[in-house]
């Protein structure tokens, strides 16, 4: 089943139409969500919290409407906002507790889950301090306690590493890591940072201008990419080409000694250096494609709108 | 709720507030044990029985509680009905708050939730009582006769209180700093006042009552509790349903100004 299923979504706020004709399904089990600003991703995400009705078309999350069912879609949501969402005058343990009750967990065990979800992020030591005395960067970890405590299918989080020094943001995506690969929790994560969604997501949604400009599934796009290779030779002549197309890959020369390959799943790249040397080549340089996300970004802000699938 | 009324009562000026609350009653109390005791209103009058006190308990004597409960009731409202909520606006906690299985109505209404039980504890719950307290004390058969004293007492303070909690969480929702929104409770029920007495002047008419809360309410607990009036005064009077149509008028402007501001996310316009 797909995590979230939009079908010619439109969400208008002050007679604006902030997105207009949403539609695709994302089954990944981290979905990146980029996009300008003004692209309408906190419209999505506030869509899918139910705090935004649909004028047209229809979201789904787990396979509930979040028109009829917000309650239910909600229950099985953690979210993490942008910027501040807290209660200050509250210590850390007090807000995450109040959090998990709020999410259903019974009284008697939403202590405990705080005190687990404070460790887990590394709040631990400052759990019995008010939020207003954190730092920033305590600031957001709080904000993923409170998301995590009460053990959510979806954790949405808008701008996780927002204002994060380095070393802050880099615990910040460990975390992301350790959350996605810990348990069946599936993530939308909305950042404008690419190289924060490339280190955590395995699936993409552009938006531009309301609208999606693409879905990209990032495994298979660096699968692909694996695939893909760059060589400078010297001396490779055409039974060079000919002993490598014997393998089974497809190549093409090219002035300059350089060859493109395309190597099937069977290949490996050893093989490739045992026929350079039987034929006496040098491999001076070997590069695999790197179509990154910031290319696959670039490229979906140029296209025209209305683009969908890329790499799959 | 639990964490709304834990915070509230968390505060040394609530607890004060609460208990100088409490005051009126206790004296209230006294008055009725005193009054349907006759040993000690001999005692107290050095053994003379026409010198003794007496004080009727009736419609009149359970007014004036009434009016020694609910303003200072107000006072309270004051402060802890902006401190329900300023802590969760203060950081936007809201779009948090909202983000879980709980509706804006049931926040409002768990909010205003907590702040009714407050007012209860120092308005109908021990006006209730003091009437059973006399009801018990009472030589002769007392409650059935008065009956209209307890329904009366029931509606005033539940108007009373319905009000007071709409109108200060209302405020509190638009005013960032919460003393703001404390003078704000006090401001939006003693100016209009003032205002609607300087129209009753320069107009020549009674009508300008229709904005003075305190006019208002004092009005509908004198006729709920079959208090009268010199009959010269009739003539300025409001009639009930004027009055009432002026109080859900003001609610619903409570209601249009929360529904406004408790949301997770403003929408920008423009």
């Amino acid at each position: 089943m797909a995590v979230i299923e939009l079908n010619g979504l439109e969400v208008r706020l002050a007679n604006r139409v902030v997105l207009e004709s949403l539609s695709g399904k994302l089954a990944g089990k981290a979905v990146g969500l980029l996009g300008p600003n003004g692209s309408g991703k906190s419209t999505l995400i506030n869509t899918l919290l139910g705090f935004h009705a649909p004028s047209r078309g229809t979201a789904h999350v787990f396979g509930l409407d979040v028109r009829q069912q917000s309650r239910q879609i909600r229950a099985g949501i953690g979210y993490m906002p942008e910027n501040d969402s807290f209660i200050g005058t509250m210590s850390g343990i007090h807000f995450v507790r109040y959090m998990a009750e709020l999410a259903g967990v019974p009284a008697e065990n939403a202590l405990e889950r705080a005190h687990e979800a404070m460790f887990y992020v590394g709040l631990g030591e400052v759990r019995y301090r008010k939020i207003n005395t954190y730092s920033l960067g305590m600031k957001q970890l709080v904000k993923l306690a409170q998301a995590i405590v009460h053990g959510a299918k979806l954790l949405i989080l808008d701008e996780p590493t927002n204002g994060l020094d380095p070393v802050a943001r880099q615990r910040m995506i460990q975390l992301i890591r350790e959350v996605r690969d810990a348990g069946d929790v599936n993530l939308l994560i909305s950042s404008h940072l690419l190289r924060d969604v490339d280190e955590t997501c395995d699936e993409v949604l552009i938006l531009k201008k309301g609208r999606v400009a693409a879905i990209c599934n990032l495994e298979e796009e660096r699968r692909a990419n694996r695939r893909f290779i760059e060589l400078e030779t010297v001396a490779a002549s055409e039974n060079f080409g000919e002993a490598v197309r014997q393998l089974g890959c497809e190549c093409a020369s090219f002035p300059g000694g350089r060859w493109k390959l395309v190597m099937p799943e069977s290949i490996e790249i050893r093989d490739l250096y045992n026929i350079a040397a039987q034929q006496g080549v040098q491999i001076r340089r070997m590069n695999y494609r790197r179509d990154s996300l910031e290319d696959i970004f670039l490229n979906a802000m140029e296209s025209k709108l209305g683009v969908a699938r890329v790499g799959v | 709720m639990k964490y709304a009324a834990a915070d509230l009562w968390s505060s040394r000026i609530t607890n004060v507030l609460f208990f100088l609350c409490i005051v009126p009653t206790l004296i209230s109390m006294s008055v009725i044990y005193v009054m349907n005791n006759d040993v000690i209103r001999l005692l107290l009058s050095g053994g003379s029985n026409a010198a003794a006190p007496k004080i009727a308990i009736d419609e009149r004597f359970f007014y004036g509680m009434l009016q020694g409960q609910c303003w200072p009731a107000l006072v309270l409202t004051a402060w802890i009905g902006p401190k329900l909520i300023a802590g969760d606006l203060a950081n936007d906690a809201l779009p948090t708050i909202l983000s879980h299985p709980i509706t804006r109505l049931e926040y409002v209404v768990a909010k205003l939730t907590v702040l009714a039980a407050f007012l209860s504890a120092i308005t109908w719950v021990p006006m209730s009582l003091l009437f059973f307290f006399q009801a018990y004390m009472s030589p002769q058969p007392w409650a059935w006769a008065h009956i209209h004293i307890l329904l009366g007492l029931l509606v005033g303070t539940m108007l009373w209180i319905a009000l007071l909690s709409l109108l200060s969480i209302a405020l509190a929702s638009w005013v960032k700093w919460r003393i703001v929104a404390t003078g704000l409770v006090f401001a939006t029920v003693f100016v209009p006042a003032g205002v609607g007495t300087v129209f009753n002047a320069v107009m020549r008419t009674t009508w300008g009552n229709l904005i003075n809360l305190p006019y208002i309410m004092v009005t509908l607990w004198r006729r709920l509790l079959h208090v009268s009036i010199p009959a010269m005064f009739e003539r300025y009077e409001l009639p009930t349903t004027a009055l009432l149509i002026a109080l859900t008028c003001m609610c619903v402007l409570c209601a249009m100004a929360l529904n406004a501001r408790i949301r997770a996310r403003e929408v920008v316009r423009g």
